[in-house]
């Protein structure tokens, strides 16, 4: 019974949730390189010296950490739908009316999120490297920007690292949402089979076990690189 | 429409989702924190068997998308119709605010124990000694010195947490509660009206923001202690 | 059969032995305190002094040996709690004062000294409130009492310290090195209160650095050295005819120290 409904082929789902497994994790893969950087240019701002830079740095972090990623979601995805549509019927109104691309949609909204708290980590960090270090450098004559790329920069890394981990965990956990603006992700994937199978609990069990994998995956791997970024480092 | 009539037209309707998003959020830790300080307990201390099935517990639901927990009990529960009904239970998880509350509690208990687990270990051994060697009994230890203390460790990180379960306390609208989210998409999919999006944003961060002044009110009181100058 | 006790002491060890994993840090040490006594126990830094003395109010459960209050005897065996009950009762006869003074740092001064009255004697609040004033006074620490401790000197918070033993009414006060922590100029009004109380007959064990307290307070010295009590008697008897080689050389180099 177990055997057939996760089977592969025509039979079960298991290739189903594999394919929607295979859309999490391009989700996820998308997102981070995308929310990264836009979390660096937030984080530099809130670091700025100019006040206004600061000011937006704080409002974005707060406004964004401040919403609940489910009406993020909705506000990119009806928002670019609708600002879609609005410039398809100004220039090419033979189209019609079309959707966003759902996968576009989850891979922008959920950087947007990602970005607001990878900015505090990376704030964090830049502030955790030690004030003796940056005055050593300075005390050899180094000028601030030396001081940044040769020494904060390439310790960033290890301060980042465990918040970095966190959010990444969180962003596996966030793809799920995207399930509800009809892309088909692992989440929704499940949902099909519950409709077909009526066996509800034991698909979305199924699919809480998966993530919990993944999870469980993405730490081992955290945990090694975090090894990594410490070597060197003896702890007091 | 103008933003203020579109205000005030939806006003009502998402003052009324975002009275049952402060229920569910409200509800949902204050039941966690009913439990939490016995499974910080007995995650630090109890037999090795319970501990384990603590930190899997801990484990799976760090690990798991809350909306993917909100089905499993939501849907799940429906597999299970006969038995529950046999047992009088149906008609709780028959409700989707009900299952919503039973999957905060679950989800924000897990969160909360390990937050409090930290505090207790970070209460001062050299304190805890004092009182053990006055002849107080544990559970006196506890009460007067262990939890007093451990909360006002956990404090900021406890008041996190449930800004936390506020905000994913929307994921209870995909299962048709009508919370602040709900009420929300329920005008948008009716008006089309693109601005109740950022009302409701505003009123979630209104509510976070209304939320973290009192938690620090209540924080500077805890933390009377740790300033160097006598306040009167 | 552990051996009988005498009566007139008010707290009495018997052989007790401890040991932290393979290191075995007291072999057997027996020592009796009868009302009135002032034991200074002395001894290099890792003797024992304090594993000894937490082992008095059970906060390290020896291997073996007893320790009686009162007549009253608990036996250890292979360093199992028997019952936690008569632990805890053993505890109210025994006031303890701490290295680290330990107050109980989100409470007040006033509130640190109420607290064992109320919450281990069920004394009424009025009551202790009476009492813990009372204290607070007599170690000079009347302005001080709606303070919490951070906003206290080291001196003024052990000095807090000893009135939160004396609310307890202890028939023993335990001192660990209570002016070890700290500053110099600070030292000598914790010994003040010490004095004042061995001179109102307080029964007191201190462990102790400060040479010049174990000589002219104290009723006894005892010298550990290993684990075992090496040198033990009257405090000018020890001070000036040391029998051992080991005792010697301890307080020619205190002496050194001071000099
Ligand atoms: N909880 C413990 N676990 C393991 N070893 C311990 C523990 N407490 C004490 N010891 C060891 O027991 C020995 C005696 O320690 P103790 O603290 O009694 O010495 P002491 O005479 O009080 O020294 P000091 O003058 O430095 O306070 C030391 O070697 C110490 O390392
Ligand atoms: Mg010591």
């Amino acid at each position: 019974m177990m055997e057939t409904l996760f089977s592969y082929g025509p039979q079960g789902w298991g290739d189903e949730l594999l394919a929607g497994v295979w859309v999490t994790l391009r989700l996820a893969a998308a997102t981070l390189p995308v929310g990264l950087l836009l979390g660096f240019v937030v984080a530099a701002a809130s670091l700025s010296r100019r006040p206004v830079l600061r000011a937006m740095g704080w409002g974005y972090t707060t406004v964004m950490r401040g919403m609940p990623e489910i009406l993020t979601l909705f506000i990119v995805y009806n928002g670019l739908g609708l600002g879609l549509n609005r410039l398809l019927d100004h220039f090419a109104p033979q189209i019609g009316a079309v959707d966003f691309p759902p996968f576009a949609a989850g891979v922008i909204a959920l950087a947007l999120v990602f970005a607001a708290f990878a900015a505090e980590v990376l704030r964090g960090a830049f502030q955790a490297v030690p004030e003796g270090q940056v005055l050593a450098g300075l005390a050899i004559g180094m000028t601030g920007r030396q001081v940044f790329w040769r020494i904060k920069l390439p310790q960033l890394w290890r301060f980042a690292l465990p918040g970095m981990g966190n959010l990444w965990l969180n962003l596996l956990k966030d793809t799920a949402l995207v399930s509800v603006i009809a892309l088909d992700d692992l989440m929704r994937a499940t949902k099909v089979a519950v409709g077909v199978t009526k066996q509800p609990f034991t698909f979305y069990l199924a699919a809480c076990l998966i993530y919990w994998g993944l999870c469980l995956g993405s730490e081992l791997v955290l945990t090694r690189l975090e090894a990594r970024a410490n070597r060197g480092v003896r702890r007091a | 429409m103008s933003l203020i009539e579109s205000l005030s037209t939806n006003l009502p309707k998402l003052l009324d989702g975002a009275e049952t998003t402060l229920i569910l959020t409200g509800l949902g830790a204050a039941l966690a924190a009913v439990f939490s300080p016995g499974l910080a307990l007995i995650r630090l201390f109890g037999p090795t068997p319970a501990k384990m099935l603590l930190r899997a517990y801990i484990s799976f639901v760090r690990g798991t998308p809350l909306l993917a927990q909100l089905f499993l009990v939501f849907y799940g529960s429906g597999q299970f119709r006969a038995e529950l009904t046999g047992l009088g239970l149906w008609s709780f998880f028959r409700d989707p605010f009900n299952c919503a509350v039973l999957v905060f509690v679950i989800n924000s208990c897990a969160y909360q124990t390990e937050i409090l687990r930290g505090g207790i270990e970070a209460v001062p051994p050299g304190e805890i000694e004092a009182a053990r060697a006055i002849g107080m009994t544990r559970a006196r230890v506890l009460a007067r010195v262990i939890f007093p203390h451990a909360y006002r460790i956990a404090w900021p990180a406890l008041g996190n947490e449930v800004i936390l379960l506020m905000k994913a306390s929307a994921l209870a609208s995909i299962v048709t509660v009508f919370d602040l989210m709900g009420r929300t998409r329920q005008i948008f999919s009716r008006s089309f009206e693109f601005s109740v999006y950022f009302e409701a944003a505003a009123l979630y961060l209104l509510i976070t923001v209304v939320f973290v002044f009192l938690w620090r009110q209540i924080e500077r009181r805890l933390t009377r202690h740790m300033r160097r100058t006598q306040g009167s | 059969m552990p051996p009988k006790i005498a009566t007139d002491l008010v707290l009495s060890a018997q052989d007790i032995h401890k040991s932290f994993g393979a290191q075995e840090v007291l072999k057997g040490i027996t020592l009796g305190a009868r009302n009135h006594d002032v034991i200074s126990i002395l001894g290099t830094s890792g003797s024992g002094k304090s594993t000894f003395l937490r082992c008095l109010n059970c906060l390290e459960v020896p291997n073996s040996g007893s320790v009686a209050v009162h007549g009253e005897e608990i036996v250890f065996r292979n360093g199992r709690i028997g019952d936690q009950r008569q632990i805890e009762r053993l505890r109210r006869h025994l006031g303890m004062v701490f290295q680290q003074f330990n107050l109980w740092t989100h409470r007040t001064v006033l509130e640190n000294v109420m607290e064992g009255p109320v919450q281990v004697k069920r004394m009424p609040k009025a009551e202790a409130r009476d009492l813990a004033e009372g204290l607070l006074a007599r170690v000079g620490l009347a302005d001080r009492m709606g303070h919490y401790p951070a906003m206290l000197s080291g001196g003024q918070q052990q000095r807090v310290a000893i009135a939160r033993a004396l609310a307890m009414e202890p028939d023993v006060i335990l001192f660990d090195e209570p002016t070890s922590a700290l500053d110099p100029e600070l030292v000598g009004e914790v010994l003040k209160v010490m004095q004042d109380l061995a001179a109102e007959g307080r029964t007191m064990i201190v462990v102790t650095h400060e040479m010049a307290f174990a000589r002219d307070v104290s009723t006894e010295v005892v010298f550990l050295n290993e684990g075992r009590i090496a040198e033990q008697g009257p405090p000018e008897k020890l001070f000036d005819h040391p029998e051992t080689e080991v005792f010697a050389r301890f307080i020619s180099k205190t002496r050194r120290d001071f000099a």
